[in-house]
């Protein structure tokens, strides 16, 4: 899509996007950057989502011809923190968790740290495997073993991470970001999960994007305390 | 001609009649760089109690058919972080900010209302203009919504805190009564300067994939254009029940919507989850308001009402 106001997203952040001017769908749907391209002579900046049919709302936006116009707020929320010195970036991806994660693998690429990129992408079958290209070196995993490595991104980590200190980055589903929470415990790293949670306002106003913090102690906000958290900070198991 | 967009609320003037609703605007700065809230009437801050509150299990919030249900559990930082952290950017508000105060016992709202009338003291920038008394929150299990559907207790509430305060007081109803004028009555009977209606309505959206509620809490409060019908009617009878202003609001997304509002009967209107829509919902449905009274030739606010034909 054609950017043309507001800040350069980094990875991690989100847009806000209303498909229609009606009232059903009624909210805003958030949507993470999966790709920003700066404008350049005679080149308009350009940003990009990735995103699956579920409702709706992503429905709509299936339907509209190229060149239309949305509404968008953006750029939203925090974004992933860079590794630290001598960790290992591995990025784990479920289903639509691509998006934020190859803008991220783009970006770490680009700002050419001394340890490249792994990013490990996990779908249920080889039917649900975007079309989009991935980064070089990137592993597929699929439930059902019908491409690549049989079993999770989470297996596969646990299984293949090299020595020495990783930083785990990601973004998925509940049941994903749970196991990623635990592996890093596990094992001392670091991880830097995105949460997914319903959103209302998207900008820190209505606290019904709550997650509940790890220590009991109360919530953060999905859309402006995060959607990036280091893993020991939430409960990731009590989000939904 | 210019219409003259001011209205009069006990008292307290503001610049035109269109506020930003309670729990959807946070304490004014959340919306800082989309909305220019000082070209509004009138900020209603999100609710204020006594103890902190971290709010109710999530999920919270789900969508619905042109509306969304939910369950925050009034979250908010309590009476003491309030004063200490909300009411010095409050101070430099142009419009005219209401606070809005929830209690699970009478002592509770009173106490809240006490410590902020200590604070603001009684100069200009106060950082508080007025109270909005939220006495229908659906979320709440004890208190919220056993005062707003008990009419004699509302009237002894209202009393009580108009004894505390000289600022202009709306009490605030929730639909979820049988007989909204009753209640309206006893508000004015304790000395309210205003009613604002209507709050959420209490809802439920079941997953049937996982044979349960989707909010954690079970139901949660509904709100958006699917109760704007709920809530001009309401208006509609409040208003032709007592003297004192009511202010509308529920499901506002246009101009045309807050009209309506308008027409049965308030004096001013709110936005709540149309602005997590646009941001700039109540921007538009201010500009709306002005075109349409131009183009009728309408001079007043308040003139409005009286255009109903029924
Ligand atoms: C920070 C953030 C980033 C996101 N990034 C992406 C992305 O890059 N690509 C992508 O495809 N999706 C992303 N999502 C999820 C996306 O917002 C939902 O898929 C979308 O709102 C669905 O709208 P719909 O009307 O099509 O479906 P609906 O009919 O509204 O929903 C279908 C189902 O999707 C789920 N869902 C809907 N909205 C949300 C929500 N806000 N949060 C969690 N689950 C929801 C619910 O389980 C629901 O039953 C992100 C969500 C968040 C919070
Ligand atoms: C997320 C959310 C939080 C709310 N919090 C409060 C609150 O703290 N106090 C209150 O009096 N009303 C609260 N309300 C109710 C609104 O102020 C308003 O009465 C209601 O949503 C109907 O208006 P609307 O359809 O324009 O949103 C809340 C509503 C929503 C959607
Ligand atoms: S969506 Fe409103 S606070 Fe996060």
């Amino acid at each position: 899509m054609a950017v043309t106001a507001a800040g350069e997203p980094l990875p991690g952040q989100f847009l806000t996007l209303r498909v229609s001017p009606f009232s059903d769908p009624l909210l805003r749907r958030p949507f993470a950057f999966s790709s920003y391209r700066r404008a350049s002579v005679g080149r308009g900046a350009r940003a990009g989502i990735v995103y699956q049919l579920r409702g709706g709302a992503t429905r709509l936006l299936a339907e509209l011809a190229p060149g239309s116009r949305v509404d968008i707020l953006a750029p939203l929320g925090n974004s992933f923190p860079p590794p630290a010195e001598g960790e290992t970036p591995i990025l784990a991806g479920g289903g639509i968790g691509l998006g934020p994660l190859l803008f991220l693998a783009a970006a770490l690429s680009e700002a050419g740290g001394p340890i490249a990129p792994r990013l490990v992408l996990g779908v249920r079958s080889a039917s649900l495997l975007p079309s989009i290209p991935l980064p070089p070196g990137a592993v597929v995993c699929t439930d059902d073993g019908s491409s690549g490595f049989r079993g999770t991104p989470v297996d596969w980590i646990a299984a293949n991470a090299p020595e020495g200190r990783v930083r785990l980055y990601g973004c998925g589903p509940a049941p994903m970001l749970v196991a990623l929470a635990a592996l890093a415990a596990a094992r001392g790293w670091g991880a830097s999960l995105s949460a997914e949670q319903w959103m209302a306002c998207g900008v820190g106003a209505c606290m019904g994007c709550a997650l509940p913090r790890a220590d009991g102690s109360g919530y953060l906000r999905a859309c402006s305390d995060g959607p990036v958290f280091e893993a020991s900070e939430i409960d990731w198991a009590g989000g939904r | 001609m210019k219409p003259d967009l001011r209205v009069s609320i006990g008292g307290l003037e503001l610049a035109n009649p269109v506020g930003l609703a309670s729990g959807t605007f946070g304490y004014g700065s959340e919306y800082e760089e989309l909305v220019d809230v000082d070209a509004l009437g009138a900020l209603y801050t999100k609710a204020v109690t006594l103890a902190p509150r971290t709010g109710n299990p999530v999920p919270r919030i789900v969508e619905t058919p042109s509306g969304m249900l939910n369950s925050i559990g009034l979250a908010n930082p309590g009476v003491e972080a309030f004063i200490a952290g909300k009411l010095p950017g409050l101070r430099g508000r142009r419009c005219a900010v209401f606070v809005n105060v929830a209690g699970a016992t009478e002592e509770e709202y009173l106490e809240v209302l006490e410590r902020i009338e200590a604070a603001a003291g009684t100069g200009p920038r106060a950082g508080v203009d007025g109270y909005e008394i939220n006495l229908s929150c659906p979320n709440v299990k004890h208190g919220g919504l056993a005062f707003g559907t008990d009419a004699a207790q509302i009237e002894r509430l209202t009393r009580a805190l108009r004894d505390r305060t000289r600022r202009p007081i709306v009490v605030k109803l929730t639909p979820n009564v049988t007989d909204i004028a009753g209640i309206a009555k006893a508000a004015e009977a304790g000395g309210a300067d205003a009613i604002s209606c209507i709050n959420t309505l209490v809802g439920m959206v079941i997953d049937v994939g996982k044979r349960r509620p989707v909010l954690a809490m079970g139901s949660g409060g509904l709100s958006g254009p699917a109760i704007r019908p709920v809530g001009v009617a309401c208006c509609y009878r409040a208003s032709r029940a007592v003297g004192i202003p009511v202010i509308g609001l529920g499901g506002i997304m246009s101009s045309g919507d807050a009209l309506q509002y308008l027409l049965a009967g308030a004096r001013a209107v709110q936005v709540g989850t149309g602005t997590f829509v646009d941001p700039r919902c109540a921007m538009g449905v201010l500009g709306g308001i002005e075109e349409w009274m131009r183009a009728q030739g309408v001079e007043r606010i308040q003139d409005i009402p009286a255009l109903l034909e029924v």
